[in-house]
């Protein structure tokens, strides 16, 4: 679990760094994207299933991104684009071209519905995290401002 | 008090540099707005769409004032983003005269990207991680890593070119699947489909479909179906760049692959 923490933060710091965020912010990003694979990763053991599992990690970093950003008073999209990377669905799509040009149809449409099962639930995720209101995460960017 | 002209040109400046560098229509619909109102103009307009803005000012008056901008879908620079929300929360603090902002918005759109040779190591290094996360080992990952700052490579020098997007995504695809399916036949010990996912996701249209998200939750609809379309094109030329080296590789080898 550590060593997959780890990686996860190396792999989010390095498309942070494709995306240039500032440099003061990349290790941010890299406990966001970690994070959010660490919860999608405890979903899976508990056997929800990838759906509820991304829409859990998504939720996550969601909000995870939005506490960060008030504190730090940066733009949410910041962490949040560099800590998605990890819950998208690249090896869905992979497998699913695979499949229709290995012309095993049952296969490919299972995992396109999987892919678009796990982009929907994203979709939710990132939904559900923008509808907290605002109000909470300013009070707890101002006690983090206390703090330092 | 300022003219009006001047205010508007430095909203509109401003919101141009924020929707170039990847920032999302509500973001840049709110800076305009509050950039306006910080300098006292009341009576405005704005319009931002995911590649466009419009914006009035001061229609009633004398020196009534509009702008129109064209905007196109550009590389995602987060740096920059950070730096004009700052300028902007001054600006709306009232801690900035407008030459000293215009001086300031020069200097945000002026913070450089990362150098090439960086970019390529770490577009390696991130294509080497997920090819690990998504259940390789140490060798898929190298290889992962090999495809990955390839294709870091290749798009470079693409964008030099201004070739069209879906040119770049299935070449690109192609190109990693190719070194993978290189590779393996040359009797590396790989899992070809773990290397070929991690080195695809520097690819994959992560950024689109999470702005596409919140455009549309922000109920900007045109802006987030805009991003959409984007994004499940991408994700289809991948799928197409993918798909025919596989098939080009089974007729050459018979089908046992």
């Amino acid at each position: 679990m550590l060593v997959q923490f780890l990686v996860c933060m190396t792999a989010t710091i390095s498309f942070a760094l494709l995306f240039a965020a500032p440099k003061s912010e990349l290790l941010f990003c890299g406990l966001t994207g970690a994070i959010g694979w660490i919860v999608y990763l405890a979903c899976m053991n508990l056997g929800t299933g990838t759906a509820i599992a991304n829409l859990t990690a998504t939720f996550a970093l969601a909000v995870i991104s939005r506490t960060i950003a008030a504190i730090r008073k940066n733009p949410v999209t910041l962490y949040l684009i560099s800590g998605i990377f990890p819950l998208v669905p690249g090896a869905g799509i992979y497998y699913m071209s695979y499949y229709f040009i290995m012309n095993e149809m049952s296969e490919c449409s299972q995992y396109g519905m999987e892919t678009i099962k796990v982009a929907g639930a994203i979709v939710l995720g990132i939904v559900f995290g923008s509808s907290l209101p605002q109000a909470w995460f300013n009070a707890l960017g101002k006690a983090g401002k206390k703090r330092t | 008090m300022a003219v009006t002209k001047e205010v508007l040109s430095l909203a509109v400046e401003t919101g141009d540099a924020l929707l170039r560098n990847g920032a999302e229509v509500y973001r840049v619909e709110d800076t305009v707005m509050h950039i306006l109102e910080a300098y006292e103009i009341e009576n405005y307009d704005v319009y931002v769409l995911s590649n466009g803005i419009f914006a009035s000012a001061n229609e009633d008056r004398d020196d009534a004032c509009s702008m129109v901008r064209h905007i196109p879908l550009g590389k995602m620079h987060l740096g920059r983003i950070a730096a004009l929300n700052q300028l902007s929360r001054e600006i709306c603090s009232h801690e900035c005269t407008l030459p000293e902002a215009f001086r300031r918005l020069e200097e945000c759109k002026s913070i450089p990207t990362n150098r090439q040779w960086l970019e390529v190591f770490f577009c390696g290094m991130g294509s080497a991680c997920f090819g690990y996360l998504f259940g390789g080992a140490f060798a898929d990952a190298a290889v992962s890593f090999l495809a990955g700052a390839l294709l870091k490579l290749f798009l470079n020098r693409l964008s030099k070119r201004r070739t069209s997007k879906f040119i770049t995504n299935i070449f690109g695809s192609a190109l990693v699947t190719l070194v993978s399916l290189f590779l393996y036949t040359i009797g590396l010990p790989i899992l070809y489909d773990k290397a070929i996912i991690g080195a695809i996701m520097p690819l994959v249209p992560g950024i689109a479909l999470t702005t596409s998200i919140r455009d549309f939750f922000n109920g900007d609809y045109l802006s987030g179906a805009i991003h959409m379309i984007d994004a499940v094109l991408t994700a289809f030329c991948i799928a197409v760049g993918v798909g025919s080296v596989i098939t080009v590789y089974r007729f050459s080898i018979g089908g046992a692959l």
